[in-house]
């Protein structure tokens, strides 16, 4: 009898791997670089493992699907599943990864009542404090702290990441503070989220998860602006692959 | 393809180059989208038929007609009443708008931020490639939306031909009155272009053959209402798209032969899909040949699109002309009548078209609705706002969607559309 | 500029919505309802005639459109947003002392957003006509504005006057006479009148009565020609000389005034219904009927959403003979189709029938811009 099931996260950025146990609870995780060559990437981190049933789920689950023939779910649900794992109460995900940002409205029973996407561009996205943070010279994994040591904003209106990119270039040649960049920066994507979450899911705490959800910066800016509280778990990276694993054994 | 369809193109003016790009390309998503499908009605063969020969046999037709004293007059729009023109001795053909074309050029003439249905139609003029424009003798441009407005003013410089009509905005008596205005002015513009007069006879007959025409359409949509849907929403968009370039009475014979096939279907329960497969209906910008875009990827997710709220769909075809009139006159305001109930987003306010999609919703049992935005439509993308609240008080699920005709962003609607489905499936 | 004394040194200088809002309350005061508006079409003598006080509404800063992007979409003109955003934060002075709104048919962006507050406030909405040529436009748009006439007699229980119209339209035109004088001191080569200047006074002269401000206005222009006397200009003499058409400039907008200047330009026309464009034109007057005189008048406004809009390239001919621009810039707000497409055809006229450099910019109310903004301004002086 089945009593193991992984569930796997393909992003644009990296793949995480979440193996649990009967009672849901995570006997493994495993994390690495998409790359170039995903699937590779995949074959090596299942076979590093041991699991009776497997979910794909992120923005590379068809390419898993039709290699490995697993089933799928989309990381909306599988986000909304980790975060329920995490905070059995969540009524409220907001998920921002490498490409996507969504935030995500749930039921009492966890089931997803209306969610939202960024739309293609990349602003409001992992994608874009990474960019930002190049620009400013700041490892991602420092990028928030520095922020949040800034005395005040310098303001960044461009949306844009190409435009943005630009306006950050030229007020680091206007000498401009770079950790008040950097909050600015921060700020521009908290807006952004924030409006999507105001549209899907105007009131409660809500669970943030994806790699984003360690900034803690944005999880500062994000419970000011909104008045609420930002509940995160420290293996929040994990959410969709963790809700995948879930998925899985729910489905067995 | 036969060397006479060359030779008929380069006469019309086609740049054969870029026409023949354009119609691999066709050809191509044809195959891939429509020919893989499974369990099709039988009757589409007739689809594929024409849309293999839409460029070929039926600009040969067109021809023909012209040859034999008709004229073609072209359109982008449903408020182009085909009535008059039918009436008046010409023929009606919707002008090509559903796919990028000469991109560059169109964006010297037009803002990056138009949406695509209206670059689509400059592209297709600038890169000389569709020949239904190039047979038409007179191409109608309407008051619509401030971008279709405002790009008629530049489209005018491309073609000798463009007749502007305007239209009302706002549903009142005054409005009706405009509306009255533009037709008769518009009746008189055919009728000086045919050299024919519309007389009480040849209007009745034509409405009476549009009517035929819509009536075919709706015994088609009203099939759709069975679970499992007996017609992929790819196949029944195609039978509406096909309305607007088809011979009228051969297209009402067609649409009404597939109908009795799939009402034996309904009958045995057969479906285009597995029966209880989540059923969705799609309201919003219209989607013109080829824009396939969004119903394959709907179709291809695990769900059946049962509807189309749009001017290419229900919007377009649902009310028919009164055919009591006996006079021009009076046939002339059933016709009025008739257009001024199309509840398209440029009126204002627009609350028609709200209920009609709550209709459509109960009517074709959908599981949610697709709110269809063309990227920088704003008639449509404001109005999205409150149908979405209308439908979540009903509690039907409301995803909305804002996209063009590049394919860049289909792996991320894939991705919502398959978490919108997971969220109808509960 | 900062030598030369704010020719309306009431303590407001630069800040013409200020004013307008001490002129709204001193009103207010009095018991005078306040009507808002949006937008050039409003018929404001009418409004004015019957003991009312029209209120621009606000739509020109940057403050309330993350507020406004909570409902709308992006790619909506950033005039729209902000006045929306305004609406629902409740932060716009002007709409809260309003009684009632008056909106107008103009663009999609607009008429589909007062469908979205006509709730909140009685709104009427009146349905602009968009081919002013055509046979219909003009009785169409005299029902409508008589249609107005209705809706505010209902709403503040009270009569319109013919003879109070015919004098209000009478008014206007003195009024809208003298506003011409004053520009006529931007004309002068140098000019001896900025552009903030011309929006302090235009930001009062209209909803002001044209009885209230031509006094006003008289003692103005004795000012300027003082100022002229005494050899006062503003900028340098040679100054690249630019008309400025297309969108409403204002608030945050006027950072492309402040590009112009700071690349040494002079703003010497600001066109648009924030310019010079409210104060055009003549009513007919003692016609035996005002309503239909200002019917007339006001389907000539040549906005975008008109179409074709040829009076528009008439009308800026006439600008172009008269301020002597060096270069037009065309502004055009984002997202709005009306403006942006229509900017070809200004483009074309300017630079083939006139022969002048044309620069076409499309801006937000944001300030990510402003650098790139410099570059291109800087680009078309080199040019001339
Ligand atoms: S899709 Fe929208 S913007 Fe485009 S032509 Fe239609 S109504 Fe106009
Ligand atoms: S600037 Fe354009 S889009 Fe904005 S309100 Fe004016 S006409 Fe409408």
């Amino acid at each position: 009898m089945a009593h193991r099931f992984a569930g796997i996260d393909i992003g644009s950025r990296t793949i995480e791997l979440v193996v649990v146990n009967q009672s849901g609870q995570a006997i493994h995780t495993l994390k690495a670089d998409t790359g170039f060559d995903p699937m590779a990437e995949a074959k090596q981190m299942i076979g590093a493992v041991v699991y009776e049933g497997i979910m794909a789920t992120g923005y590379g689950r068809n390419l898993f699907e039709i290699a490995f023939e697993a089933p799928t779910v989309t990381e909306i649900k599988a986000h909304a599943r980790g975060a329920r794992a995490f905070f059995p109460e969540a009524l409220n995900v907001l998920d921002i990864g490498g490409q996507d940002s969504k935030a995500i409205a749930l039921s009492d029973n966890g089931k997803v009542k209306k969610f939202e996407m960024n739309d293609r561009c990349a602003a409001g996205t992992g994608k874009f404090l990474e960019i930002m943070a190049r620009t400013l010279g700041y490892a991602i994994e420092q990028f928030g702290n520095e922020a949040l040591l800034a005395e005040q904003e310098t303001t960044i209106s461009s949306m844009c990441t190409v435009f943005a990119e630009s306006e950050v270039t030229s007020l680091i040649a206007k000498g401009q503070d770079r950790r008040e960049i950097a909050l600015g920066v921060h700020a521009s994507v908290m807006r952004r989220v924030a409006a999507m979450l105001q549209r899907v899911a105007p009131e409660g705490d809500i669970v943030f998860t994806g790699g984003v959800a360690n900034n803690a910066c944005l999880r500062a800016l994000l419970a000011q602006k909104l008045g609420r509280r930002i509940l995160y778990a420290p293996q929040a990276q994990f959410a969709g692959a963790l809700g995948a694993a879930l998925l899985a054994l729910e489905a067995a | 393809m036969s060397e006479d369809y060359r030779l008929m193109w380069k006469n019309l003016g086609l740049n054969l180059e870029a026409h023949d790009m354009l119609l691999g390309v066709l050809g191509n998503a044809y195959k891939d989208i429509y020919l893989s499908q499974k369990e099709r009605p039988e009757g589409m063969a007739y689809f594929d038929f024409v849309m293999s020969e839409v460029h070929g046999l039926r600009i040969k037709e067109l021809l023909d007609e012209k040859a034999a004293g008709r004229k073609i007059v072209g359109a982008y729009c449903v408020f182009v009443p085909e009535e008059i023109v039918l009436a008046a001795n010409a023929t009606l053909v919707g002008l090509c708008s559903g796919a990028d074309f000469a991109i560059e050029e169109v964006e010297k003439l037009l803002p990056r931020n138009t949406c695509a249905l209206i670059k689509s139609a400059f592209g297709f003029k600038l890169g000389k490639v569709c020949p239904y424009l190039e047979s038409a003798d007179m191409i109608v441009g309407e008051n619509t939306c401030d971008g279709k407005k405002k790009a008629y003013e530049t489209l005018g410089q491309l073609v000798s031909n463009l007749y502007v009509m305007d239209l009302p905005q706002v549903k009142t008596q005054n409005g009706r009155a405009l509306l009255k205005a533009e037709y008769f002015q518009f009746k008189a513009a055919v009728e000086k272009l045919t050299g024919k007069a519309i007389t009480a006879d040849s209007l009745k007959a034509a409405i009476q053959t549009v009517n035929a025409k819509r009536k075919a359409i709706h015994r088609l949509s009203a099939l759709r209402q069975a679970d499992p849907a007996p017609i992929s929403g790819l196949d029944a968009l195609l039978a509406n798209q096909v309305f607007f370039y088809d011979n009228p009475a051969r297209f009402t014979a067609s649409v009404n032969k597939i109908c009795d096939e799939l009402e034996k279907r309904v009958e045995e329960k057969k479906g285009a899909f597995p029966a209880r497969t989540p059923r969705l209906l799609i309201s919003g910008c219209p989607q013109a040949v080829p824009n396939w875009k969004l119903p394959f990827i709907i179709e291809t997710s695990g769900a059946v699109i049962v509807g189309e709220e749009s001017c290419v769909g229900e919007r377009g075809t649902r009310n028919l002309t009164a055919e009591t009139g006996n006079t021009v006159e009076t046939m002339m305001e059933a016709i009025v009548d008739r257009y001024f109930q199309v509840d398209c987003a440029i009126f204002t306010p627009n609350p028609d078209r709200l209920a009609h999609i709550e209709q459509m919703a109960a009517q074709y049992k959908a599981d949610g609705v697709i709110h269809y935005g063309l990227q920088f439509c704003q008639p449509y993308l404001m109005e999205a706002i409150p149908v979405e609240k209308a439908l979540e008080k009903k509690n039907i699920p409301c995803l909305r969607i804002e996209t063009d005709y590049s394919m860049e962003d289909a792996g991320q609607l894939k991705t919502r559309i398959e978490a919108f489905i997971e969220q109808i499936k509960g | 500029m900062l030598t030369i004394p704010p020719l309306m040194d009431d303590g407001f200088a630069g800040e013409p919505a200020k004013r307008v809002l001490q002129y709204m309350q001193a009103h207010k005061a009095k018991g005078d309802p306040i009507v808002g508006i949006y937008c050039g079409y409003a018929p404001i003598e009418l409004i004015q005639a019957m003991g009312l006080v029209p209120a621009v509404l606000c739509a020109f800063s940057k403050v309330p459109i993350p507020a406004a992007e909570t409902v709308l979409p992006a790619n909506l003109c950033p005039l729209i947003k902000s006045s929306f955003g305004f609406i629902i934060e409740g932060t716009c002075p002007f709409y809260a002392m309003s009684q009632a709104v008056i909106a107008e048919t103009t663009c999609d962006g607009k008429k589909k957003m007062f469908e979205l507050i006509a709730d909140i406030k009685p709104t009427h909405v009146m349905d602009l006509p968009q081919v002013p040529d055509q046979r219909e436009a003009l009785p169409n748009w005299k029902q409508m504005i008589l249609r107005l006439q209705e809706f505010l007699e209902k709403t503040f229980d009270r009569k319109a006057d013919e003879n109070k119209i015919e004098a209000s339209l009478q008014a206007a035109n003195r009024r809208n006479a003298l506003m011409q004088k004053i520009f006529d001191y931007a004309a002068l080569r140098p000019s001896a009148l900025h552009w903030s200047e011309m929006y302090d006074v235009g930001f009062l002269a209209l909803p002001a009565t044209g009885a209230e401000m031509a006094p006003r206005l008289e003692a103005l222009l004795e000012r300027l020609e003082k100022r002229v006397r005494d050899g006062l200009h503003f900028g340098r003499p040679d100054a690249p000389r630019v008309l400025v058409t297309g969108c409403p400039v204002g608030g945050d907008a006027t950072k492309i005034f402040k590009v112009i200047e700071a690349a040494g330009g002079a703003v010497v026309a600001p066109d648009a219904c924030t310019g010079m464009k409210a104060f055009a034109g003549t009513f007919q007057e003692n016609s035996g009927d005002p309503i239909g005189a200002m019917a007339e008048r006001y389907l000539k406004i040549p906005c975008a959403c008109m179409t074709p809009n040829e009076r528009r390239l008439t009308d800026l001919s006439i600008m172009i003979d008269r301020f002597k621009p060096d270069a037009v810039i065309d502004v055009v707000l984002q997202a709005c189709h009306a403006y942006n497409i229509e900017s070809h055809k200004v483009g074309r006229h300017v630079q083939e029938a006139h022969g002048l450099p044309f620069l076409k910019v499309e801006i937000d109310y944001s300030e990510g811009d402003i650098g790139q903004l410099r570059t291109r301004v800087e680009a078309l002086f080199e040019s001339i």
